[in-house]
């Protein structure tokens, strides 16, 4: 047993270590320091080593903490009136019932049990119990400080605090034995990943059931919750006995693992299927151009479906709330003066509304998966004038296909500011409409820019850019910021016009000076 | 006219895949480049190609004396697995590409002609590309890489995963358009290499050198490759 734990243990650091490291030779200035053999370097090792093992201690943890704060003690805080104890307790049942079958362990099909019971072909029972043991021995330490810190701040009894990480573990106990029960039953293994129909349907239930029923009013008692826990708890105990016993864990983990390992390896081909599915076979689509402006149009006629009919819809979707918001004036007036404020502060909030509708990342991924990734083979298509040509072409398409929906969202929010109650200044009207539309184009300009510069994909269609994932990153965080600004529409507006105007024509400079040698297949 | 490469060097980090190769190809010839795996052929393909860029040497055409830079239109590259714009129809693609091409081609034929050409079936000509078969991507490939007339065609493993007709369709193809270019056919099939080319070619620990054939039976020319990659790896 105990060589198993150590065994289990070792393999599963040394992936997380390898991972620590891979990840480490993807980040660009840091990716130059490390030695080409850093996989066999000792003290990199070591301080992968380190970060591997905090992780352990944090994940006993966190998750925990995350968990109660956000799903239960969070949101038992939000119901005004009722009994906070009683409130508390009535979704952490319910919670507790979901987890029990979406968050098992034993049914989750997860590499290191891949690298251990298939590839190095350890005994799948002592494997299987050892680390089972030990994720329930980590589920109560995690739980016990947390349930009771949280369950104090709710005024639950200290003693109902302590059953609360036995009473998740008997359920999870409890449900591990009738999933085993049925295994040897129909010999289909269960995967927790793939729920059918009826246990979707049964957790939304039981979702609706914990955050529903105390916005209706109806929480179940505190005594009965207490109740159901002790005897999840008892019922909990004789179902160590059927995991103990149960003799076919080798058949079951061969069964379940081979069968999502094989979706692993079918992912990739799942994401170039994708691709090849989104190009439109009807046989109607012509063109009457030449050259760039032929194969130009065709791409952006044949991918309708993924281009212009989701942009249609935002389009269409900015209208459809803008005339509901003039319908809430006209129906309740008293709503103007207070919107008028917001929006006169907003406009920074958009920033990140702009980024969330753009289509650019989405353009570029199918630019490389249907088009670029096999056009870049070739030599005549990698001429610096060629290149140019067709980015030119391809920047005018994106803008167009984002500055659609941006209009209408510009126009509406002009419209809803006018009809709010106006402004003192009618340029602030301009300014709204130019600034959105100033956005969409800088988003359009960003993506295709770092896509020419960059090109992160390699002839097998995997991303291979840290760069790339950085640049993306960052500009996920700094639209995400951008929504805790509060600005003047004028001042804002003005200055998001500028930095729009004067990084798209650095960004096309750059692109000329150094797209013709970096758009190319990453080797 | 003349290939040739003086000193080539690439290395991967400290790992030094081409060391120094050195070596003259000529024109109207098919060269068989031999190599263990991981020897570094398609390094070798990929900077020529200049997909890459190389860390030394140089590598020219020479004609008459004069030498001159290679240019994106002077070399064509057929990958092992054909790869080709699967949004396109196959007219499609090549009418794009006689389009942009228009002026650097010489003698231009009807779409359907160069089709004929390659036997592609008519029924296939209007079909998307993403419905092709390999063995039909891998023709308009091929196709779209020779009409161009490139003065060097590299060929990096094309025919292993063919059916044998097209294989043989392609191997005519080869031979019929060796004159006046240089084409370099990477293999692991020796007797492919044996079949289709003209020179033989080792690339072994980071050199090229060309395998003597003078004298000797394809049996014993074959003994002579392997124990030529061996020695080299045993050394």
């Amino acid at each position: 047993m105990n060589k198993t734990l150590r065994i289990s243990f070792s393999l599963k650091n040394t992936y997380r270590v390898n991972g620590i490291l891979y990840s480490l030779k993807q980040i660009p200035l840091v990716k130059k320091l490390l030695p080409q053999k850093l996989y066999g370097v000792r003290g990199l090792k070591i301080f992968a080593n380190i970060l591997s093992g905090l992780w352990e201690l944090v994940s006993v943890f966190l998750g925990k903490l995350l968990y109660l704060t956000l799903m239960v003690a969070g949101m038992a805080m939000l119901y005004d009136g009722l009994p906070r104890e009683a409130v508390f307790l009535h979704i952490l049942l319910f919670l507790s019932v979901i987890g029990a079958f979406m968050n098992t362990f034993l049914f989750n099909p997860t590499k290191d049990k891949y690298y251990a019971m298939i590839l190095l072909r350890m005994n799948a029972r002592d494997y299987t119990l050892v680390n089972y043991g030990y994720s329930l021995a980590k589920l109560i330490v995690g739980f016990l400080p947390f349930a009771i810190w949280f369950g104090f701040r709710c005024g639950v009894s200290l003693w109902t605090c302590l059953l609360i990480p036995f009473f998740v573990t008997g359920l999870k106990l409890l449900m591990a034995a009738w999933t085993l029960r049925d295994y040897e039953k129909t010999k289909r293994a269960t995967n927790e990943n793939k729920l059918g129909k009826f246990l979707w349907i049964t957790v939304f239930v039981l979702l609706a059931a914990a955050y529903g029923l105390p916005a209706a009013k109806i929480v179940i008692p505190a005594p009965a919750v207490q109740t159901v826990m002790a005897l999840g708890f008892l019922a909990g105990l004789p179902c160590i006995l059927k995991v103990l016993h149960f003799s076919h864990y080798s058949e079951m983990y061969r069964e379940l693992l081979a069968q999502s390992m094989n979706d692993m390896d079918q992912a990739k081909a799942v994401i170039q299927n994708q691709s090849k599915q989104s190009i439109s076979a009807d046989t109607g689509i012509t063109s009457r151009r030449r050259g760039f402006e032929y194969l130009n149009e065709l791409f952006i006629k044949r991918h309708q479906k993924v281009l212009w009919k989701s942009t249609k819809r935002q389009a269409a979707v900015c209208a459809i709330l803008t005339c509901g918001v003039l319908l809430a004036f006209y129906l309740a007036p008293e709503f103007k003066t207070h919107t008028n404020e917001l929006l006169m502060s907003f406009l920074p909030y958009f920033v990140f509304i702009m980024y969330a509708i753009n289509r650019g990342t989405g353009f570029t991924r199918v630019l490389f998966m249907n088009c670029d990734h096999s056009l870049l083979t070739y030599s005549f298509y990698k001429q610096p004038d060629m290149v140019l040509k067709l980015f030119r072409i391809r920047l005018r398409e994106i803008v167009k296909v984002n500055l659609l929906p941006a209009l209408v969202l510009g126009c509406g929010l002009a419209v809803i500011l006018w009809a709010s109650g106006g402004t003192d200044n009618p340029f602030d009207y301009l300014v709204v409409v130019v600034s959105i539309a100033c956005m969409s184009v800088f988003f359009s300009v960003h993506y295709l820019t770092i896509y020419y510069l960059l090109q992160p994909y390699n002839a097998g269609t995997e991303m291979k850019s840290g760069m790339y994932q950085i640049i993306l990153s960052v500009t996920y965080v700094v639209c995400f910021c951008m929504m805790q600004v509060r600005m003047d529409i004028m001042i804002f507006g003005v200055l998001c016009i500028a930095f729009c105007v004067i990084y798209s024509v650095i960004a096309c400079i750059l692109v000329y000076r150094f797209a013709p040698k970096t758009f190319r297949l990453r080797q | 006219m003349k290939l040739v490469i003086e000193h080539l060097a690439k290395s991967y980090e400290k790992k030094e895949v081409l060391k120094d190769v050195s070596f003259s190809f000529e024109s109207g010839k098919i060269y068989g480049l031999l190599g263990r795996n991981g020897a570094g052929k398609t390094t070798l393909f990929n900077c020529l190609n200049k997909d890459i860029r190389t860390d030394g040497g140089s590598f020219y055409f020479e004609e008459n004396g004069n030498r001159r830079k290679l240019q994106a239109e002077d070399v064509g590259y057929v990958l092992s697995t054909p790869t080709v714009p699967e949004f396109l129809t196959g007219r499609e693609f090549l009418k794009f590409f006689l389009d942009i091409n228009e002026k650097s081609i010489r003698n231009p034929k009807s779409i359907d002609e160069y089709f004929d050409y390659m036997s592609i079936e008519p029924e296939d000509r209007d079909k998307l590309l993403k419905d092709y078969s390999h063995g039909m991507k891998n023709k308009m490939q091929m196709l779209i890489n020779i009409i161009a007339q490139p003065n060097l065609l590299l060929l990096d493993e094309p025919l292993t995963s063919l059916d044998v007709v097209v294989a043989e369709e392609m191997k005519q193809l080869l031979r019929s358009l060796k004159e006046g270019r240089i084409t370099i056919f990477s293999t692991h099939i020796m007797d492919l290499a044996l079949d289709l080319c003209d020179e033989i070619v080792l690339l072994n620990h980071g050199e090229l050198e060309s395998v003597d054939k003078s004298n000797l039976d394809s049996h014993e020319f074959k003994e002579k490759i392997i124990a030529a990659l061996r020695e080299v790896e045993n050394e």
